[in-house]
């Protein structure tokens, strides 16, 4: 037992003066050009400068984002993904169950069912907490689509200008003076009730929305002097964009993420509610509108699952507003 | 002379989005599954008059001759004659009547929720920190992230059903009848007719609707009049203004509410035009019968017609709103020059 060990021993510590040989080389080659160029020094100190001016930044932006508020967002965004993830393991029912067809129906709370039952005599705890999966599996997809679609297209209208600006921007008045939540309902209508084209319908409805944050922003940050320093040292148009343009733009796109999972959470609620929703997914807004002719005689089963939106979109907020306190910049004063 | 002139040139620039939301409407229209014919019919139609039906409606010419068509009747007031939903009822009526009863809840909620907002929201901003704002945060997040519907269902439930204290569901009690119509809205007609009896049942009826959309309207209000308050506060002529040995309230009053009152306006007519537009599911929770829900019946029945006087209409309303908040920003802020 003991002899591998102590061979292992000897291999490290070979490993370990090969290592520090290799470091020295490594040392000599790194710093020749200081013992060689005098003043190449500066280049070295100005990089740690901005790292140590980077930690700080990032530490100050770490100390900001430490509200209550944002950290009570963050354990409520926690807790409904792991809902979503692993809500068979927390619901007293499995999914078959909860979407089955039962004996009893709307009966008040008893042991076996926490919080009652609902149509068919299914668990409005367990429908609670399945309601996550659909909810989340939904908005991300759907706001990420938007986000990239939006950046991409308010990008090149931003940094373009011209006609082609004139035009994007008359195509985003026109979605944007539609009523969003019926533009959803007609592209549900036409393409059919399905998890994929719900997603894809409220993807397509934010495109315009962040198309025109970004656009702003990119006017502002086009004519900044390291942009035109960039192209003088001959960055193509996309490598501009992208990259030097992009990242000094992101920042209300971040906020602006993080709200608007919590309102596509909350429209697509809605949407359910007047009936247009998969109805093979557990839903919450759909749970309601079901509950709905049932209102006098079992509260219980539309009480729950508004609760569970209410939360849940409040999680989001608490995260973006804490999100949008600590990245403001001209919030920062105060 | 200025403002005339800006006037028209704003009207003009918003004519490109009339005419692109009234095509989007007339394609989405077309695309949409369902055929009105089929459901206007009797269910043992024969061809014959599924055809005769087709050509009175003028479903038969090229697509693109409907659409000239569509555009024409548009512009000149002909909305044509609702098919499937109330057949024979002009499209005209049927959208003016649920206009006006959506306008009557929009107003009354943004009426609240501005004058409240704009206190709450001041308060939100000057007691930065202290348990006011906390709560007032509290409730204004809570405002931004309930679902309309299931809170119009909780107040359904607690004053309606529980307590009995207003009427929970339509806009008046069966048996009651609408006063004789002269402006189309119903407060001003119950007053014009004298008729106190209407007026008192349709008010009671109103109070829980407008509840929830003014608790709304008030919470995204409250949040931006606070943030755009915030932000004008640490400007430097609030300090000079303090230095200066002003009273805090008229710092408050005139130096920093002025100056924040721009993005809230924005946020208001924002609101407005939505809650013209688009309180769809508060109509529907408490069966208002308004134009939001006529316009998710209107595309359940493939009824193009009232669909697309709707789009119509609410576009008009929100480039008119839009309108309205430029002209506003004049009267605030002097500096603003058309």
């Amino acid at each position: 037992m003991e002899e591998p060990y102590e061979q292992e021993l000897k291999f490290e510590e070979v490993k370990e003066e090969k290592n520090i040989v290799k470091n020295t080389i490594f040392w000599i080659f790194k710093n020749i050009k200081f013992l060689l160029i005098p003043g190449s020094r500066l280049e070295d100190l100005s990089r740690r400068e901005f790292e140590y001016e980077k930690t700080i930044s990032k530490r100050k932006f770490i100390r900001r984002l430490k509200s209550v508020l944002t950290i009570l967002g963050m354990i409520i965004i926690f807790i409904i993904i792991t809902f979503a993830i692993h809500g068979a393991w927390i619901a007293p029912y499995t999914r078959e169950v909860a979407n089955g067809v039962l004996t009893g129906s709307w009966d008040p709370p008893t042991p076996s069912n926490l919080l009652g039952q609902t149509k068919f005599g299914r668990d409005v705890l367990s429908r609670a907490i399945y309601g996550a999966y659909s909810s989340l599996t939904i908005a991300l997809p759907a706001i990420t689509f938007s986000v990239i679609v939006g950046v991409i297209v308010g990008m090149i209208s931003g940094y373009y200008g011209g006609w082609v600006d004139s035009v994007i921007m008359r195509i985003t008045d026109v979605f944007l003076a539609f009523p969003g939540l019926i533009l959803a309902l007609v592209f549900i209508a036409i393409w059919g009730q399905h998890m994929e084209y719900i997603m894809l319908a409220f993807g397509i409805l934010g495109v315009p929305y962040y198309a025109r944050l970004i656009r702003g922003s990119v006017l502002q940050a086009r004519e900044l002097p390291y942009v035109e320093a960039a192209r003088v040292s001959g960055s193509g148009n996309w490598r501009l964009m992208f990259r030097h343009v992009l990242p000094n733009c992101i920042q209300p796109i971040i906020i602006s993420f993080t709200f608007d999972i919590g309102g596509i959470i909350l429209s697509l609620a809605g949407l359910s509610f007047l009936g247009y929703s998969d109805m093979t997914l557990i839903e919450w807004g759909n749970d309601i509108s079901v509950a709905r002719l049932h209102l006098t005689d079992a509260p219980w089963s539309m009480f729950w699952p508004g609760i569970m939106i209410l939360v849940t979109v409040m999680g989001f907020m608490l995260v973006g507003d804490g999100l949008r306190d600590a990245l403001d910049p001209r919030m920062k004063n105060l | 002379m200025s403002m005339i002139k800006f006037i028209i040139r704003r009207l003009l620039s918003l004519l490109p989005v009339l005419f692109g939301v009234i095509t989007l409407t007339f394609i989405l229209s077309r695309l949409m599954p369902g055929d009105p014919i089929i459901a206007h019919l009797p269910k043992n139609f024969t061809e014959e008059m599924y055809l005769e039906m087709l050509a009175q409606l003028g479903l038969d010419r090229p697509i693109l001759e409907q659409y000239v068509i569509y555009l024409g009747d548009l512009f000149t007031g002909n909305w044509g004659v609702s098919v499937t939903l109330a057949p024979g009822t002009p499209v005209w009526d049927l959208v003016l009547e649920r206009f006006f009863r959506t306008f009557d809840i929009a107003i009354a909620s943004i009426f609240i929720a501005t004058f409240l907002g704009l206190k709450t929201g001041v308060i939100s901003a000057t007691h930065r920190n202290k348990p006011k704002d906390t709560i007032l945060r509290g409730f204004a997040l809570v405002g931004v992230a309930i679902p309309v519907f299931w809170m119009g269902m909780v107040l359904q439930y607690l004053f309606a059903f529980q307590l009995d204290l207003f009427p929970g569901i339509g806009y008046k009690t069966a048996g009651i009848g609408d006063p004789p119509v002269v402006t189309h809205l119903r407060v001003i007609d119950c007053i014009l007719s004298l008729d106190m009896v209407i007026l008192v049942d349709y008010i009671e009826h109103l109070i829980l609707p407008v509840l929830c959309l003014s608790f709304i309207t008030l919470a995204s209000i409250t949040r931006q009049t606070r943030s755009s308050m915030l932000e004008v506060l640490g400007q430097d002529y609030v300090r000079t203004a303090r230095a200066k040995g002003c009273k805090e309230k008229d710092v408050i009053k005139t130096h920093a509410r002025k100056n924040a009152l721009i993005p809230t306006i924005t946020i208001i007519g924002l609101n407005f035009g939505g809650l013209l537009s688009g309180a769809v599911l508060t109509e529907t929770t408490f069966n208002l019968h308004g134009l939001g829900e006529l316009l998710i019946v209107s595309i359940q029945n493939t009824d193009y017609w009232v669909l697309n006087g709707i789009v119509f209409l609410t576009t008009i309303t929100f480039i008119v709103i839009n309108l309205g908040i430029d002209l506003i920003y004049g009267f605030i802020d002097p500096r603003i020059r058309y």
